[in-house]
């Protein structure tokens, strides 16, 4: 598993070129990612033709930018200039391309990576299982017979295979701390509205944002640090960060192996019980419903039957919602948004799960909820959707177990205290507690890689 | 008979339905009439009994009008300025205007009649009846159709001697008659609405019996008034073509006005309610008052040929403003029950409560997304459970 700063350090270096960095990549996606169903478009012209613009500047001496040479993929629903943006669905495999690249995609590749895949998903962002009508289930690298998460499987499933060494998804309720948590990446929901949303197709826009998916602390802070255009560093970053444990429901519906981790990493912090948190998560779930549903419903109106059946049964109910349910969800959130940010006004990071358990079956996609079987697909998000509502920034660590399937913590931030989460991360990464595990992807599918 | 005889026949009967019942005694009162005219003796006693019928109308109408709802409305004055402009300058107009067009190739009697019903006062029962089925401003028409029809009493027989003797028409000879003729109706009239402190609740509370009076005195002026006609020739005078030709003249009077009133309204920035009312009031023309002062303002002779237009003209409007009211019912009701679902956190559940969210979305739900969408709103409504609470409002 090759990290973004070490190929891009060895592209800046001269050790490798940024096309032969491009062309590895795009052999190991066509050799090995059909098996995932992660991945909906190789972009490989576009990819060598990027390169090659990295390997002339570096060529004429001029630096290329901190990502040189590292390949990505999108979720999607980015724009791609010259590609139609389908966000997953069948609906828009004909829609018009796309004038230009997202804005974040654009960001990325001025500090040169190299845009070479776009990455399967749930129908418009709406579930946390990616199983698509269109492409297919997108499936888990550590267990092919499970599912990756979702919405934004795809590019979680890509990275923890090995074939990408980062790519970016979209984290409405945790459609990236989901699948980061169940192929064992970190993976980060910004502050709300923090990171660049210009042609990213919306899902529900109280609550979209977009993030990556990395294999290490480091390369999260540096493509957080292009995103942004921040520093990734505190300013004051030598004091002592402030932690608190999330209990209640957090812990009731948790792995033991969840718990015995945030118990080990702040055995003195206090625990914090967040008022309301069925509630707020029902909030939310309402909240999403309708805006979706309303997104949507011109087109529900005008060709329903093109829409994948389980997205479009969700969507239409969410469009028919009482208008005043959605005001209602809306106060309460604003509400619940401030008692929230005074009951964390002492913490720098809160501890919590990030899914209530390993990945489900592909087969049998159902988890247990408060002692009772619930769907995957709606239900994986249980831990992160109260966050998401809150607009608080939040980052999914993987716990470094090998051999046993991935599990992952939330770390959260207040609003814009992305750098406290980093440092706290970078710690726990340092500590041994969390880190990538090989999913051994080649392996399972009986190849030997190099990439690997 | 065959039973596809009786319903062929039903059939034929089906527009009869919609009539105003009110309007079938006036044809048969005009029948009877044609064939039993009233003569000699007879004849003489029964414009004894119409004049006394006249005033005892009239005397009734004072003790019905309630000061009360006329001062209630009295903010809403740009509305009843509109409505008495539509009456008393917009009508005449028309009136005058269709004189001057049709003049020449229809009865002159007729024509008087048509020119006669546009110088009437508005109704007050209908108008407030149909204003109220509309959704629209009741307390408002109340005000307006009472102040039409006070204003109607010395009005109508001022723009009939000014209009009809310009027209050459000759109802009234002079304005001392027209005098006459304003006390014949003005003093019952007054003495009627200052006996109202003592009799006006008799009145209001004996409605049921006193109807039958109200609508018998009309039908003895309309068979005073026909026999007199017949005995002069009316059926002679007046064809299926010269009726066709009213009902044509009608319809297009009543079109002018509506319109005009429909544009007014929207110029002036009425609210719904009372375009409502502008519609209503403004648009009608009484029967109940027309047929009483026709009687007092015209011969005898020429009585049946003068209020026969406003008969049909009556029955058209009663047609239109049904349909009107029941349209503008029904747009009220969709309203009402939208912004009733607006301010509703109830997740619809049922398919027909799911059929009624979509419409008002304005979707349409395939048959085949029912099963799918049931379930996923049965979900959402366990989340709307969870976020309402017990009381149904999320705790702060």
């Amino acid at each position: 598993m090759t990290r973004a700063t070490d190929i891009a350090a060895a592209v800046r270096s001269g050790s490798v070129t940024a096309l032969g960095v491009v062309e590895h990549c795009l052999e190991g996606l066509e050799r090995e990612a059909g098996p995932l169903v992660a991945v909906t478009r190789i972009l490989a012209e576009r990819a060598r033709a990027d390169a090659r613009l990295v390997d002339a500047a570096l060529s004429m001496g001029r630096d290329p930018g901190p990502l040189a040479g590292v390949p990505f993929g999108v979720k999607d629903l980015f724009d791609v200039e010259g590609l139609p943006t389908t966000a997953g669905s069948g609906l828009y495999a004909d829609a018009p391309p796309a004038p230009d690249d997202a804005e974040a995609i654009r960001r990325l590749r001025g500090a040169g990576a190299i845009l070479v895949a776009t990455l399967n998903m749930d129908e418009f962002a709406y579930g946390f299982a990616t199983i698509s009508a269109r492409h297919g289930t997108t499936r888990n690298p550590h267990d092919l017979a499970r599912l990756a998460g979702g919405s934004s499987g795809g590019s979680a499933s890509a990275v923890a295979a090995g074939l990408l060494p980062f790519s970016l998804g979209s984290d409405t309720n945790g459609s990236i701390r989901v699948p980061a948590s169940l192929c064992g990446l970190y993976g980060l929901k910004p502050t709300h509205d923090d990171l660049p949303m210009g042609g990213v197709f919306p899902f529900a826009q109280s609550f979209d944002d977009v993030g990556p998916f990395t294999t290490s602390m480091a390369d999260m802070a540096l493509i957080w640090e292009v995103l942004s255009g921040r520093s990734a560093v505190e300013d004051d970053g030598s004091g002592a960060l402030r932690v608190a444990r999330l209990g209640g429901r957090f812990r009731d519906n948790a792995d033991p192996d969840q718990i015995a981790a945030m118990d080990a990493i702040a055995p003195d912090a206090p625990m914090i019980e967040l008022p309301d948190i069925a509630r707020a998560r029902s909030a939310a779930f309402l909240i999403t419903a309708s805006e979706g549903g309303i997104l949507h419903r011109e087109a529900l109106s005008r060709d329903a039957m093109a829409f994948d059946p389980a997205t479009r049964d969700r969507l239409i109910a969410g469009a028919l919602l009482p208008q005043a349910l959605y005001e209602t969800a809306q106060a309460f959130r604003a509400r619940f948004k401030a008692a929230i940010l005074d009951l964390i006004a002492d913490y720098d990071v809160l501890l919590a799960p990030a899914t209530p358990c390993v990945a489900p079956l592909v087969d049998d996609p159902r988890i247990m909820i408060d002692g009772v079987m619930t769907p995957a697909r709606a239900d994986l998000g249980i831990h992160t959707q109260p966050i998401s509502f809150t607009g608080l920034p939040a980052l999914s660590v993987p716990l470094r177990r090998p051999g046993q399937l991935p599990l992952g913590l939330q770390l959260i931030g207040k609003p814009g205290g992305e750098p406290a989460l980093f440092r706290f991360a970078a710690m726990l990464e340092d500590r041994g507690i969390t880190g990538v595990s090989s999913a051994d992807f080649s392996a399972k599918i009986g190849i030997q890689g190099e990439y690997q | 008979m065959k039973k596809g005889n009786v319903a062929a026949m039903l059939g034929i009967l089906k527009p009869f339905r919609s009539l105003d019942p009110f309007l079938i005694m006036l044809i048969a009162t005009v029948a009877a009439a044609s064939l039993l005219p009233a003569r000699g003796m007879a004849a003489d006693w029964t414009d004894i009994a119409a004049d006394a019928a006249i005033a005892l109308l009239f005397f009734m109408h004072g003790a019905k009008l309630s000061r009360q709802a006329i001062l209630q409305s009295v903010g809403h004055w740009r509305l009843h300025g509109l409505v008495f402009s539509s009456t008393y300058i917009l009508f005449p107009i028309a009136g005058l205007a269709t004189v001057m067009v049709a003049g020449g190739w229809i009865n002159p009697l007729l024509l008087s009649g048509l020119l006669f019903l546009t110088l009437l006062p508005s109704t007050v029962q209908s108008s407030i009846a149909f204003t109220a089925m509309a959704g629209g401003n009741v307390a408002a028409a109340v005000t307006s159709a009472s102040l039409s029809n006070l204003f109607g009493i010395l009005l109508t027989p001022l723009l009939v001697s000014l209009f009809m003797q310009a027209g050459g028409n000759g109802a009234i000879s002079t304005w001392d008659s027209v005098g006459g003729i304003v006390l014949q109706l003005l003093v019952p009239f007054i003495g009627g609405h200052l006996l109202r402190p003592w009799i006006g609740g008799f009145i209001e509370r004996n409605k049921k019996i006193l109807g039958p009076v109200d609508r018998a005195s009309i039908l003895l002026v309309v068979y005073s008034a026909f026999s007199a006609a017949v005995i002069n020739g009316i059926w002679n005078r007046v064809g299926v073509v010269d009726l066709a030709e009213l009902l044509l003249l009608s319809g297009l009077i009543l079109a002018f006005i509506m319109g005009a009133n429909v544009l007014a309204a929207r110029v002036a920035g009425l609210s719904r309610e009372d375009s409502i009312v502008l519609l209503f009031c403004g648009s009608k023309k009484s029967l109940v008052s027309g047929v009483p002062m026709a009687g007092a303002l015209f011969a005898p002779a020429q009585v049946g040929l003068v209020v026969l237009p406003l008969m049909i003209f009556h029955q058209l409007q009663l047609f239109v403003c049904a349909a009107l009211a029941g349209r503008f019912r029904r747009e009220a009701e969709e309203r009402a029950r939208l912004a009733a679902a607006a301010a509703s956190t109830v997740v619809p559940r049922s398919e027909d409560e799911i059929a009624e969210a979509a419409k008002a979305a304005g979707m349409e739900v395939p048959e085949a997304c029912i099963p799918g969408v049931v379930a996923n709103l049965g979900l959402l409504d366990r989340h709307a459970k969870a976020l309402l609470g017990p009381n149904g409002h999320p705790k702060a």
